[in-house]
């Protein structure tokens, strides 16, 4: 759940589903169709084994993200870097002394 | 506390705010005649998690910590019951003053932050949401912690229910990596809520906060914007609190003997300003009370509260929820005056810096996502013109659902290939869309995950219900 371990060895807070492998099924399921969602019968689990694969869902939701925000990230410095060189183009251009 | 209904023991003044979570209301303790303040938060039944973290927060007694007195059920909202700061909040008397604060103010709240942090670290307490909105004052003008706890608690369950990630331009970057933080990870919200006094905004304020997710971690440290405004003394504090490694970041002890803070003045040098908030609040009060009484006449009874309401920082939340008055609100703010010498650098914010302070980061982006400026191709995709035949990769064209520069390095290599062709104008153009763009994909994503997890929630639901049946 969204329990913090604290251990007095090291004072630092681990969410414990951070530190559990992700089922490669549960990870097959979050990016397969709809369509095929039913067929899994969540009820035959137990209910903090339906917690930690609604957590590791986030963990995979989170990673997801960060590769979109990568991506446009990449996408946003190429562009920067194309306007960037054309302007030094056109300052050459009109500088041809400099 | 639970046994008798909340209305029946206090009575309901006015609003002072709103939050990301609920609202907080003025309110008095019949018995007792005390003032207090009361947040609302919507909750569904099985966050009892919060309920035990309030009972923590109980035990918190500190003149630096707001204290919480108890939490009762109402229907579908918890009633968090807390000490009342008369001065309210470090980011409201910003907004109120539209106005940044000097160094020997930003020293004086932050000799109060810290040995409120102090007190709670040592009791290995993590506040996790340090940010000049939850930093209160009272009216003689000292500071005190709000939301210990509360607020984490109720991200941590509402990110995992919604996969909803929060603020996150005052998170440490190990928060944000998850790998594990401790009580230093308040002091990097400590620097950035520094530099949010001085400047009005946190870093990366203006810019999507994914986008801050993601350059926070990877980035130095932040710093100010103009360092030759600002003391050497404020530059080193700063500068001690945004270390990106928390084993060498300072400690709440540390800084307290800081020579900024050892230079730091009586809190009775915030009383101006806390004047001057109160005085723009109750013409603001006054205002609103005339013009709701004028509706009252047109439409008949209004908001039950809305006498003294603070109408327009409700508004603010507003547009987040229905999309309405975005640019009344933007008017009725105006531009801010950043620190008295510095008139330049106001001009230079288009919109209130203020703004990036307010829940809940719908900022410029989304406006424009909102007003459909994307005319997103009915595909969804994002490559809008066809690469130059002779450049192009073979495969592109059976690619043309997706964005060409998606994936790998080389593909990305392909795109800036293709920047070449375009004109400056079009490049200008995609850059703009550019966080419109990512905005939806992130949206289709979030969908996703919603509709994946919900099937899970729903047999979590079913298991719970079961179990208190037997
Ligand atoms: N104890 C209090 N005394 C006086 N005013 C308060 C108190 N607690 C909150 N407020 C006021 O209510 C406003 C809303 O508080 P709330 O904690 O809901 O939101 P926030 O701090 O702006 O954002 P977040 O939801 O992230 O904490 C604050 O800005 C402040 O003006
Ligand atoms: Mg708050």
């Amino acid at each position: 759940g969204g329990c913090y371990l604290v251990s007095p060895l090291v004072p630092t807070l681990v969410p414990p589903y951070l530190l559990e492998e992700i089922p490669h099924w549960l990870i097959v399921y979050s990016k397969a169709d709809q369509e095929l969602d039913h067929k899994l019968r969540w009820n035959m689990f137990r209910l903090s084994e339906l917690d930690c694969y609604s957590d590791m869902l986030t963990r995979l939701y989170k990673q997801e993200l960060q590769l979109i925000v990568m991506k446009y990230e990449r996408y946003r410095s190429a562009l920067l870097q194309e306007l960037e060189r054309r302007r030094r183009a056109i300052t050459y251009h009109t500088h041809p002394n400099y | 506390s639970l046994t008798r209904q909340p209305e029946e023991v206090f009575d309901i003044i006015c609003k002072l705010g709103e939050g990301s979570y609920g609202s907080v209301y003025k309110a008095l303790h019949k018995e007792s005649g005390q003032v207090l303040a009361i947040k609302q938060v919507p909750v569904d039944t099985d966050l009892q998690e919060i309920i035990k973290e309030i009972s923590i927060m109980q035990q918190c007694d500190s003149p630096y910590v707001v204290k919480y007195y108890g939490s009762y059920f109402k229907n579908t909202d918890l009633w968090i019951v807390m000490e009342y700061c008369g001065a309210g909040s470090v980011s409201d008397i910003m907004r109120l003053r539209k106005k940044t604060l000097s160094e020997d103010e930003i020293a004086t709240i932050l000799i109060d932050t810290l040995k409120g942090l102090e007190y709670l670290h040592r009791r290995r307490k993590i506040h996790r949401d340090i940010k000049a909105g939850n930093i209160l004052l009272n009216t003689e003008g000292h500071a005190k912690l709000a939301d210990f706890g509360v607020a984490g608690q109720l991200t941590d369950t509402m990110a995992k229910r919604n996969t909803v990630i929060g603020t996150p331009f005052w998170m440490a970057p190990e928060v944000i990596q998850e790998i594990g933080y401790d009580c230093v990870a308040d002091i990097w919200s400590l620097g950035i809520t520094a530099l949010e006094m001085a400047e009005g905004k946190p870093p990366y304020g203006d810019i999507h906060p994914m986008r801050a997710i993601f350059m926070i971690p990877t980035k130095p440290p932040p710093s100010f914007r103009e360092p030759d405004q600002w003391s050497p003394e404020f530059i080193d504090f700063v500068s001690q609190c945004l270390v990106k490694k928390p084993e060498e970041r300072a400690t709440a002890e540390y800084l307290l003997t800081h020579e900024f803070i050892g230079n730091a003045k009586h809190p009775s040098i915030l009383s101006t300003m806390i004047a001057e908030a109160r005085e723009i609040r109750e013409s603001q009060a006054f205002r609103n009370a005339q013009q709701n009484c004028n509706n009252a006449k047109t439409f008949g009874a209004g908001d039950a509260y809305s006498e003294a309401t603070m109408k327009q920082r409700d508004g603010t939340l507003v547009p987040a929820r229905d999309g309405t008055a975005t640019a009344d609100l933007a008017a009725d703010l105006g531009t801010m005056v950043i620190n008295e010498p510095d008139l330049a650098t106001m001009k230079r914010h288009d919109t209130d810096p203020m703004d990036t302070n307010r829940p809940k980061y719908r900022p410029l982006f989304l406006e424009h996502f909102e007003k459909k400026e994307v005319s997103r191709a009915s595909n969804g995709t994002l490559a809008h013109s066809p690469p130059p035949p002779d450049r192009a990769p073979p495969r592109a064209h059976h690619r043309a659902a997706r964005p060409v520069w998606e994936g790998s390095g080389v593909k990305c290599k392909v795109s800036v290939v293709q920047l070449a062709y375009l004109s400056e104008g079009e490049l200008e153009a995609r850059m703009a869309r550019l966080d419109a763009e990512m905005e939806a994909e992130i949206e289709q994503l979030r969908a996703r995950y919603d509709r994946k997890r919900r099937p899970i929630l729903d047999a979590i639901h079913l298991k719970r219900k079961r179990q208190q049946n037997f």
